[in-house]
């Protein structure tokens, strides 16, 4: 099958260019996860450093909840796909797409594609921001590349997810009902936020197959200078794969043109 | 590639089921030559736009074929798809983008190499060469339009589908955008076929039309051809009180009466020898309005839908109505 770089990387570009002349979602975008470290990773505070080295494995609890947080936050960038999509549909802008020998599935992957590169612009800015917390990184380049090639697969996941849910609507709502209704058990139901130790049973079975928890431990290992376990970037690239894959099918099959 | 540039044959489309079912397309047959500028006349919820959707592989077939440039629409979709342009009834750009990252992403969903110099002189035949570095938001209703059309004509088309061009447009920007239709069409050589709810419209740009109501194909021909089928005049009457149709039905000349409470519809051979008659028959005072049509658009489709253009349901595509808000704010 002949790959269609063409209208791939006009529509991947599109979001990218989309995404930096808009300068309220990128504020959005950079700021959700910025407070989540400000007021969330403040609330230790004041926690003597023993007892936050026995809880967390860090002296500083931001340093435990950064690979967490920019996990979490993958999340949201789904739903911010989706909602690109559903305003292209609304504004008509997806037939003028799919009037052209641009398939279904392509605009799908460049959707994907765009929402979790989107999603990594969040990354830099919050390690400047923990630097500013008091955090140091001590990491191997080769580390910081795993890091983000975990975030990037968890975000092609979760953006693959939203839009194989929302892929036969046009309203406005559904992306932020998916986004409720997905991301409250999928973040607690980890160890982004806290270690999972102390989780009763049914959380821990949830927890333990939560690709949030995946990346939260590979960053967190990296962060804490703890043995990396790299099956957990194998198990991210199984789920980045198995959503691209269903959102795929499921886009060039039921993907709504308006 | 055929004479006829799109074949449609015992095509329908329709939607929902069971007592929801929708006719938006019943049976309709249509071969549009090439190098035509054709007209779909209809009023809103014909099947205009079905059509056009099921032309371009927006939508599926329930039955019957069609084929677009010697591809079946069915099988060839991406064939098809290649050979099209299309200007919505809305004007759709990416208002983030300047008009030349616009031609720039067609370019690319149409998978061009050289596209550059295309689009320079697609940008300088629009008068659009000096703002081609400008956001699109910037840009008139007029401007977009014309974009709009240039993007359609980027890949060189075979045929450009024109779903309501002009609606909700003023009438200096509608005049211009006939001029551009009628310029793109003899510069370029590129069968249009345009959908419209506007005779006029029409019968200024069209070399043949096909008048489509509920989903049906009514009369195609040429606009003389059409008006040639009409060999009567059209009296419009309104009345104070009831008539008796058939005194008014027994009067010579008469062709054909209808009425809706007062509203009368008279077929005549000719006018100037029934008026008279007419006169003679009823009192003046009885009468409150009444008007003479010749032969034209408006009455063929008068005759072949039993109604006026215009008397027609509320617009039902939703999309429309705002594309028609948005210019009305300017």
């Amino acid at each position: 099958m002949k790959i269609p770089w063409s209208p791939l990387w006009g529509l991947y570009a599109r979001e990218m260019i989309r995404t930096f002349r808009n300068p309220f979602v990128l504020l959005i975008t950079i700021v959700q996860p910025f407070m989540w470290l400000a007021f969330f990773g403040s609330s230790f505070s004041l926690l003597p450093a023993p007892e936050l080295q026995s809880l967390f494995g860090a002296s500083n609890y931001i340093q435990f909840l950064l690979p967490g947080v920019l996990s979490t936050s993958m999340l949201s960038v789904g739903m911010f796909g989706s909602m690109s999509t559903i305003q292209d549909k609304r504004f008509g802008f997806m037939k003028r797409i799919l009037i052209t020998p641009t398939s279904k599935g392509v605009v799908f992957i460049t959707k994907a594609l765009g929402s979790a590169s989107r999603g990594l612009v969040q990354f830099p800015v919050m390690i400047a921001a923990a630097l500013a917390f008091g955090v140091s990184f001590h990491l191997s380049v080769l580390q910081w590349a795993a890091w983000i090639a975990g975030l990037m697969l968890l975000a092609i996941g979760f953006c693959s997810l939203f839009l194989a849910i929302t892929a036969r609507s046009t309203d406005w709502q559904t992306p932020g009902v998916v986004s409720n209704f997905i991301t409250m058990p999928l973040m607690f139901a980890s160890s982004a936020l806290f270690g999972s130790s102390h989780f009763p049973a049914w959380m821990s079975a949830i927890s333990s197959v939560n690709p949030i928890t995946f990346s939260a431990l590979l960053g967190r290992s990296f962060m804490l200078g703890t043995p990396t376990d790299w099956s957990y970037l194998g198990y991210l690239a199984i789920f980045a794969g198995l959503m691209l894959s269903i959102g795929y099918f499921v886009s060039s099959r039921w993907l709504r043109v308006e | 590639m055929t004479d006829n540039t799109i074949v449609v044959k015992d095509l329908s489309k329709h939607y929902g089921s069971g007592d929801r079912l929708v006719r938006a397309l019943d049976h309709v047959t249509l071969s549009i030559p090439s190098g035509t500028v054709f007209g779909l006349l209809g009023p809103n919820g014909a099947g205009k736009t079905t059509l056009i959707k099921v032309l371009t592989g927006i939508t599926d077939i329930t039955e019957g074929d069609a084929s677009v440039a010697g591809f079946d629409v069915r099988t060839q979709s991406m064939d098809v798809r290649a050979r099209i342009g299309w200007v919505a009834a809305e004007v759709i750009l990416d208002d983030d983008f300047t008009a030349r990252e616009n031609l720039w992403l067609q370019a690319k969903l149409q998978s061009l190499k050289d596209w550059e110099t295309r689009a320079d002189d697609l940008l300088k035949f629009f008068s659009l060469s000096d703002r081609a570095d400008d956001k699109v938001s910037h840009f008139s209703t007029g401007m977009r339009k014309k974009l709009e059309i240039a993007l359609a004509l980027l890949h060189q088309p075979v045929v450009i589908f024109m779903d309501e061009p002009t609606i909700g447009l003023d009438v200096s920007t509608r005049r211009m955008l006939w001029d551009i239709v009628t310029g793109v069409h003899k510069e370029f050589g590129v069968t249009v076929l345009l959908t419209t709810h506007y005779i006029e419209e029409a019968d200024a740009l069209c070399d043949r039309i096909a008048i489509i109501d509920q989903g049906r194909i009514l009369a195609e021909g040429t606009p003389s051809e059409l008006k040639s089928r009409v060999k009567a005049d059209i009296v419009q009457l309104e009345t104070g009180e009831a008539l008796d149709p058939a005194k008014i039905s027994a009067l010579p000349g008469v062709q054909e009466v209808r009425a809706q409470g007062n509203d009368w519809m008279i077929r005549v051979g000719t006018a100037d020898d029934f008026l008279p008659r007419l006169f003679a028959t009823i009192r003046t005072d009885q009468i409150r309005r009444i008007s003479v049509e010749k032969p034209s658009l408006e009455t063929v489709f008068l005759e072949v839908t039993g109604r006026r253009l215009g008397q027609e349901e509320p617009m039902r595509d939703v999309r429309k109505f705002y594309a028609q808000m948005r210019r009305a704010r300017g």
